[in-house]
């Protein structure tokens, strides 16, 4: 029996003048497996000077996402992040392809499981019947071979879960816990 | 640092040489010291007029008044004079005779020679040479600090707990593409486990969940999904088919777990 499917949902929130981020690590139903956090990080005002523009990436991308991952149990199979954070270039070290899920407008597809590429790392798959198909989002790292294995866990996933709602459970947490702290 | 103290004393040594390598030693009877008091008058104040304040003298300007209308311009009228100042000249004169020169009449003046010096008067005192001092304490090295500029975020905190406090969507499995052999037979088990009629139920879909660990069941009927609070428990519990129902007489909703064949 192959290993059931690990999805690990990535999001750093600034909450005022601090960062914190949260990984969630789930089966394909949506069930929480692992839950991972990082305490507010607050960056200097000198800090923020010597880092410029680079200041959210780099709390983002190299300290948030790396303490998380390194804190996991077992490593992820897929590694799903917003859209916009991808689109803003993410250079994440992480092991497994990185992407991102988003509902669409687009008309369904022919049959459930049909993915339409509608671009070298944008593609349409369709996950229930008659309902507008996901678009998926990959990063610049992720080759072709390595998208299909992720479609093919991802049409898996989608059948039992909605693939987008887990990162909005790991923006709720964050708040809850930003609240809970102050 | 015994270098240090090596070059210090070295530095000591040359400049002493240097400040007594000029000078003769001459021995001379020191003279007895007397000390003489001399008193000093008081200094005093001698009061004298300071400038006297410049004063303003107002003069009154008389305005042009009582002007009078010019009148017209008269004709030059021509006028005889008579000057008779050469002749009074001519009468007053007096004649200077002037004795010729002759020789012997002549009388010998003295010139008195220039001075060959030229006395000189005030002196001026040579500058004196300064006085090089040595600065024995160097200055104090700036010290340098360092800034770590790294951004540090200490270790994850687990908080699968409060992750557990948030509901987990349940999506409905799509009954119309299950086996009908299989759907008759989680129906049977549905009446069987809720005792009801199954003309009185309406599935309202067929969700596979933790069979520990629910804490609590919401159905969200408007997308088709239905909302679990887990306990730690259901995480490492079996996922079995649950199939949920709603009574069509009064709506209330059954449900039960089914088994796989």
């Amino acid at each position: 029996m192959a290993d059931p499917i690990k999805l690990a949902y990535f999001m750093a929130v600034k909450e005022g003048a601090s960062y914190l981020g949260g990984l969630l690590m789930t089966d394909t139903s949506g069930i929480p497996l692992d839950f991972r956090y990082t305490e507010p990080i607050t960056p200097t005002r000198l800090q923020g000077i010597l880092y410029g523009k680079s200041l959210e990436p780099h709390l983002k991308e190299e300290v948030i996402q790396k303490t998380l991952l390194k804190e996991l149990k077992s490593a992820p199979d897929l590694f799903i992040l917003s859209a916009s954070e991808l689109a803003g270039g993410w250079s994440g070290d992480a092991k497994c392809p990185v992407l991102a899920v988003q509902k669409s407008q687009e008309s369904p597809l022919a049959r459930v499981g049909d993915a339409f590429r509608a671009g070298p790392r944008d593609l349409l798959i369709q996950l229930a019947e008659g309902a507008a198909p996901l678009r998926v989002m990959f990063a610049a790292s992720v080759d072709a071979a390595a998208q299909e294995q992720a479609v093919a866990m991802l049409l898996e996933a989608g059948y039992h879960m909605d693939l987008t709602e887990p990162l909005e459970r790991v923006g709720a947490a964050l708040h809850s816990l930003v609240v809970k702290e102050s | 640092m015994l270098g240090r103290v090596k070059d210090a004393m070295a530095d000591a040594a040359e400049t002493l040489r240097r400040a007594f390598s000029g000078l003769k030693v001459v021995e001379a009877a020191p003279a007895r010291f007397v000390m003489h008091s001399h008193g000093s008058p008081g200094l005093q104040v001698e009061g004298r007029p300071g400038l006297e304040p410049p004063q303003a003298d107002p003069k009154a300007m008389v305005l042009l008044q009582d002007a009078v209308e010019g009148r017209a311009l008269e004709p030059f009228h021509a006028r005889l004079a008579h000057e008779a100042g050469w002749t009074q000249w001519a009468a007053g004169a007096t004649v200077v005779h002037m004795e010729p020169l002759e020789a012997g009449r002549a009388t010998k003046m003295a010139v008195p020679p220039l001075p060959r010096r030229t006395a000189v008067s005030g002196r001026v005192e040579a500058l004196a040479r300064p006085v090089a001092r040595r600065l024995s304490e160097p200055l104090a090295r700036p010290a340098a600090r360092r800034l770590d500029p790294g951004l540090g975020a200490g270790p994850a905190r687990p908080g699968l707990e409060t992750m557990l406090t948030l509901a987990v969507p349940f999506q409905g499995e799509d009954v119309q593409r299950l086996p009908q052999g299989l759907w008759m037979r989680y129906s049977l088990q549905l009446v069987r486990g809720t005792g009801e009629n199954v003309r009185n139920l309406e599935v309202l879909g067929l969700f596979r969940i933790p069979r520990k660990g629910v804490a609590d069941l919401r159905h969200d009927a408007r997308q088709g999904r239905i909302l679990l609070r887990l306990e730690p428990a259901a995480l490492a519990a079996a996922r079995s088919p649950f199939v949920l129902a709603r009574r069509k007489d009064d709506g209330a909703l059954v449900s039960c777990f089914v088994e796989d064949p």
